[in-house]
């Protein structure tokens, strides 16, 4: 199928292949042939199953290097091949790939995350009984995601979207024997979808007002005409934010993230962590344009005059972090802390964003993801050495039992935490609070401030908790370091948390957005402290007052002091302030009711509704035809003349 | 190669299954299977052989029949029924792939069998009207003989009774429009090529206009299930056999669309106008209400047949936008729903023959003990709730792009939202038969093994097939919807300019 397709776009486009973009072809298909054929018949065998997964994604990587080269370090402008999709009157979608900064930095990350989380769950599911469908699915969702990067339009994009969602809803319930895990996949996708309801809506609202669904054709139709969208225009970008709502879990969309921990842990470093969680902040910067164009609000929205759509993110996705960080702050589930964590960081990338800093958000989702997913694969360490205990009040002392994964670890939680030169965090944090006070939102900027201060309290407190003191369980005290498989990704990921490799990476992304940016003087690894040391200087002493108060608080405890300290404001926060209560009584009993309503007018008033017609009718003719028979001599003889009178009649006429 | 080959294909076959002696039991299977299989080879080349992007009709084949009437046996393709032959007859194929259970005179089954399939293939090749409704008729006849005979359930006898009367009644009423159009238009001919080019001359009046098309909606919606004259659908493939509810969900109910397309679109442009509204709020009864009732059903075929229902919403809410996207969006969807609708109907009827319950209530975590047809359930079920990569999506998502022409955004957003009710209701289905933990008290029904599995694959890869690639189907398509869609509304200058406007947009041939 897929190779009568390829012909057919071989037959289309004779020069394929000729030019380096084309590349990306072979990136983006390489691992979708991994997963069919695993589908197929390969899974029977583990070793294959992982071989041809591993090998694809690795390969993908591979060619993703070389893609960058030429694209993320020359000049050279890309001009891909595409192949028809849907041209029907004046809908034109074409299947093609975008090739620029934004999208071969993502294939890095993508591809490389992939690669080193699937060479880590070789060894994590080993011996589970759905080891082969669990390398297709992964395989399926990293094409998924390299579609999402790579789609020039809005339509493949939203293409891709829906695939990513399915095999994330695959691999959330990868244990589906499990209620907890079916239940959390189920929650997860239909959470997604409805972001995704707005993002289609917003897709065909920038359609019919600039006739492209194209990004080129739509930024150069936004270009001629900022005012296309007319009073659309923010509501078009807030309906498109939608989606990004959706899969970036952001606030009120954010309540599928937590319970897909459900999944494997490493599906949960690649998925929810580096790469899908990311997509939504991906597809704000790539669909950037849109909401660049001046604000406007039909009339009955009037009131709004003078807030853009990117005001609305900003809020929504600063809201996000404070609120996520707020939960994170009294969770026990390893897990479910970093979930939170994630959660916070990906409000503040779509804060970075509306704040009109798309770079920074770009530049965070880089470095985060590679620090993200170091420390879910370290938790995932964890966990395998603790015999699934998840609980961080049931772990203690692992750090002298698990070297490698303790002090990877705590490399991870100093980047995200933002400790200042050493760590890729900081720098990308620091651009983010750079974007909001540059943007003008000097309350965003204090709640960003906030957000830093609490990320370090929350992360050291999982950290002194679960590797310092005494061991709290038997599990913990017997604990073993991973096997090499697991503890060499954990290395790799730490390099770019450390390094300074990413430090040129904020100009990188900034002259994508801005063709006319020029680079700071005096950048390095002093740069934030030079030309903005104010954010510098507030990012810095948050790190340093959440970090003091965890360790006063934390250190050597064994219970958590908080919840008799703060009373129902704890119990507040771990119970996540209560929106899957919430969300459940209303949502959920109100779309019941409505279905038992259709379903009783179904069934009393539609079914059989001819055939009680007809019943009707033919019982009244009935009733008719007996108050004729009167059995009067006189009544026949009349309606017999009557008849024939009716006769004569019609065929006179 | 041609029409009347493809046509006469599966009545032969039903001759040469009269001619063996009924207890030769592999012999009448072997001939069912194998007409079938030719037929679907045949249209594949057909299909194949169609050259895409070029308007009118191709493999046109026509001789006289009652020439004082104006009859005639013409048969014919373009973009809006090529699709719909392959369709049935890949259908067809599958359907009798899974009617290896049937213990029952299965002789008369599978000659009633391959009459179905011949009426509704030769429906949809005839262009003449007359004997694309006698076919329609030649179909039908056989689903309530099946389902009498070979039904399953406790209401089958009220459900076949129920059927029958809707569906009967539905042809009447449409026929009845057909007659009317016949006496109007003054062609002296239900022709449609000559009628096309008659009233292409001299359109009919508005007036006409708005007294055919009710009788056409309401006569061929009923055949479809259009929203409130539905009833009949769900309890009807609840009761029947696994391989007429295939054939009938999959391929029967597309007809009366098929009619709709063909002669609504171009001939009563006026009247589709003016009936859009009406039609796009019955679309979203069909979308929404039957979303909502099929929420609630808790028998696996009662919610397919409710699913399927709002599925057709989407039909009806292309022809409601009409134009060219609309159109092409509707005719996608007929194709993929036809596919999808007979793969679960498949895979559910081998779940409940499994089981031996279609309740939702007592399965649970089949797809540890099946997972051949577990896997293919979900796939059917997500294709069910507009996935991309099934060929569900595109026609979705083009029947969407149409509507948004024409209708105002909320009938737009409530029909999308149709798409979330679908997947609140087919994810729930997921997750109570599929997932969650093994039932022990439930029977180990065998998964489908080595060639049970041919009529599933075949379906899942047709789909496969046209979700990733749509083009295929689209360029098939979009001439014939641009003749279609692309006539002026009509004579009166009171029409809306809507279809005009797309025929300046799409007579520029848009190759790439």
């Amino acid at each position: 199928m897929d190779a009568h397709a390829a012909q057919h776009a071989l037959a289309a486009t004779p020069a394929f292949s000729s030019r380096p973009e084309d590349l990306a072809w072979f990136i983006l298909l390489l691992p979708l042939i991994a997963s069919a054929s695993i589908a197929a018949g390969v899974r029977r065998s583990t070793f294959l199953s992982a071989t041809l997964s591993i090998g694809a994604v690795v390969a993908a990587f591979v060619l993703s290097i070389a893609l960058f080269l030429p694209f993320g370090l020359g000049g050279y402008v890309a001009v891909p091949s595409t192949f028809s999709w849907i041209h029907a009157g004046d809908l034109n979608v074409d299947l093609g790939v975008a090739v620029d900064r934004l999208s071969v930095l993502m294939l890095l990350i993508v591809t490389g995350v992939s690669s080193l989380v699937q060479i880590y769950s070789t060894a994590y599911l080993k011996g589970d009984s759905g080891y082969g469908r669990y390398f297709g699915s992964i395989s399926l969702f990293t094409f998924a995601m390299l579609g999402i990067v790579l789609a020039d339009n809005l339509v493949m994009m939203f293409v891709f979207w829906e695939l990513v969602g399915v095999s994330s809803y695959l691999l959330i319930g990868f244990w589906f024997e499990k209620p907890s895990a079916a239940d959390a996949a189920k929650k997860a996708f239909l959470t997604n979808r409805l972001g995704d309801f707005g993002f289609l809506l917003g897709i065909l609202m920038v359609w019919s007002a600039t006739g492209s669904v194209q990004f080129a054709g739509i930024a150069n139709a936004l270009a001629l005409h900022p005012a296309a969208l007319g009073s659309l225009a923010s509501i078009a970008g807030l309906l498109i934010f939608c989606g990004a709502m959706g899969k970036s879990a952001q606030f009120p969309l954010h309540v599928w993230l937590p319970d897909a921990m459900e999944g494997p842990t490493p599906v949960s470093a690649l998925i929810h962590a580096a790469t899908m969680v990311a997509a939504g902040v991906y597809m704000l910067c790539r669909a950037y344009v849109i909401f660049q164009i001046p604000g406007a609000w039909p009339a009955p929205l009037g009131f709004l005059s003078g807030i853009s759509a990117l005001d609305i993110i900003a809020a929504i996705g600063g809201f996000t972090a404070l609120l996520a960080a707020l939960m994170a702050v009294q969770q026990d589930d390893i897990k479910r802390i970093l979930a939170y964590s994630t959660l916070s960081q990906l409000g503040y990338m779509v804060m970075a964003v509306g704040c009109g800093g798309p770079a920074a958000a770009m530049y965070h989702l880089t470095t985060h993801a590679g620090f993200k997913a170091l420390l879910f694969l370290g938790a995932g360490a964890v966990i395998h050495a603790c015999h699934h205990e998840q609980n961080i009040w049931r772990m203690g002392g692992l750090w002298r039992r698990l070297p490698v994964t303790f002090r990877t670890f705590a490399i991870g939680t100093a980047a995200l935490a933002g400790l200042p030169i050493l760590t890729s965090g900081f720098y990308s944090k620091d651009a983010i609070l750079v974007s909001a006070l540059d943007g003008g939102h000097p309350v965003l900027f204090g709640l960003g401030v906030l957000v830093a201060a609490f990320t370090p309290f929350y992360m050291l407190r999982l950290v002194i908790v679960a590797f310092f003191g005494p061991a709290r369980s038997d599990a913990a005290s017997h604990a073993h370091e991973a096997p090499a498989a697991m503890t060499w990704p954990l290395i790799a990921l730490a390099v770019p948390s450390v390094a300074v490799a990413w430090l040129g990476l904020g100009d990188f992304l900034s002259a994508h957005f801005d063709p006319h940016f020029h680079a700071h003087e005096g950048g390095g690894i002093f740069g934030p402290f030079n030309h903005a040391p104010l954010a510098a200087m507030f990012g810095t002493g948050a790190l340093l007052f959440g970090a003091t108060a965890a360790f006063g608080v934390y250190w050597g405890v064994a219970k958590d002091p908080l919840p008799a300290q703060l009373g129902c404001l704890s119990r507040a926060m771990r119970d996540r302030f209560y929106f899957d209560e919430l969300y459940e009584a209303v949502f959920v009993p109100l779309h019941d009711m409505i279905g038992r309503l259709c379903g009783a007018i179904d069934r009393w008033v539609f079914s059989g509704l001819i055939i009680r017609g007809v019943h009707g009718s033919v019982e009244l003719f009935g009733r008719g035809l007996r108050l004729v028979q009167t059995g009067n001599l006189q009544t026949y003889t009349f309606l017999f003349a009557a008849g024939v009178a009716v006769v004569v009649l019609l065929a006179t006429i | 190669m041609s029409l009347s080959t493809l046509l006469l294909t599966p009545f032969v076959g039903a001759l040469l299954l009269l001619l063996v002696p009924g207890n030769y039991r592999v012999i009448h299977r072997f001939i069912a299977l194998v007409t079938t299989a030719v037929t679907a080879l045949e249209a594949l080349r057909l299909f194949a052989a169609f050259q895409p992007g070029i308007a009118g009709i191709q493999f046109e084949q026509s001789s006289a029949w009652v020439p004082a009437a104006g009859f005639s046996f013409h048969l014919g393709v373009d973009g809006l029924n090529i699709g719909l032959v392959l369709m049935a007859s890949l259908v067809a194929f599958a359907a009798t792939c899974v009617s290896w259970d049937i213990e029952r005179q299965p002789k008369l089954f599978y000659f009633l069998l391959l009459l179905m399939t011949g009426g509704a293939i030769g429906a949809f090749v005839s262009l003449d009207l007359f004997f694309l409704y006698f076919f329609n008729e030649l179909a039908l006849v056989p689903t309530f003989l099946m389902m009498g005979i070979w039904g399953r359930g406790e209401n089958r006898n009220y459900a076949t009774f129920q059927i029958t009367l809707y569906l009967t009644l539905g042809a009447l009423i449409g026929l009845s429009g057909l007659a009317l159009l016949y006496s109007q238009s003054g062609a002296n001919t239900l022709d449609w090529v000559v009628l096309k080019a008659w009233l292409a001359e001299n359109p009919l009046s508005a007036h006409s206009q708005r007294l055919i098309l009710p009788l056409l909606l309401i006569g061929f919606g009923t055949l479809v299930g259009l929203f409130p004259f539905h009833s009949w659908a769900a309890p009807g493939y609840a009761a029947a056999p696994t391989a007429t509810a295939m054939m009938h969900a999959g391929v029967l109910k597309k007809v009366g669309l098929y009619i709709l397309l063909r002669v609504a679109v171009p001939f009563l442009p006026e009247a589709l106008h003016h009936w859009m509204y009406p039609l796009a709020i019955l679309a979203l009864g069909n979308i929404l209400f039957c979303g909502w009732v099929a929420l609630r059903q808790r028998d696996v075929l009662l919610l397919l047949g409710n699913s399927s229902l709002a599925h057709m919403g989407f039909c009806f809410l292309g022809l409601a936008a009409s134009g060219v996207i609309g159109v092409t969006g509707v005719v996608l969807i007929m194709v993929a729903h036809g596919l999808l609708a007979a793969l679960s109907f498949g895979l559910a009827g081998h779940l409940v023959r499994a089981t031996g319950t279609a309740d939702i209530d007592r399965m649970g975590g089949l797809l540890k003990t099946m997972p051949f047809v577990g896997t293919a359930l979900i796939m059917a079920l997500l294709a069910g709730c507009g996935l991309p990569g099934f060929a569900n999506f595109p026609g979705e998502l083009t029947v969407m792009f149409g509507a948004w022409k024409t209708l105002p955004v909320f009938v737009i957003a409530a029909a999308w939202g149709g798409l979330l009710i679908g997947g609140v209701y087919m994810l729930r289905a997921i997750r109570d038969l599929l997932h969650g933990p093994v039932r022990a008290e439930l029977p180990q029904g065998d998964d489908a093994g080595c060639w049970r599995r041919v009529p599933f694959l075949t379906l899942l890869a047709a789909l496969i097939f046209f979700g990733v690639n749509p083009a295929s189907l689209v360029d098939r398509i979009t001439p014939a919807a641009a003749a279609v869609a692309g006539v002026p509304p009509v004579s009166a200058p009171t029409a809306g300019s809507e279809p005009a406007g797309h025929v300046a947009v799409t007579s520029s041939p848009n190759h790439r």
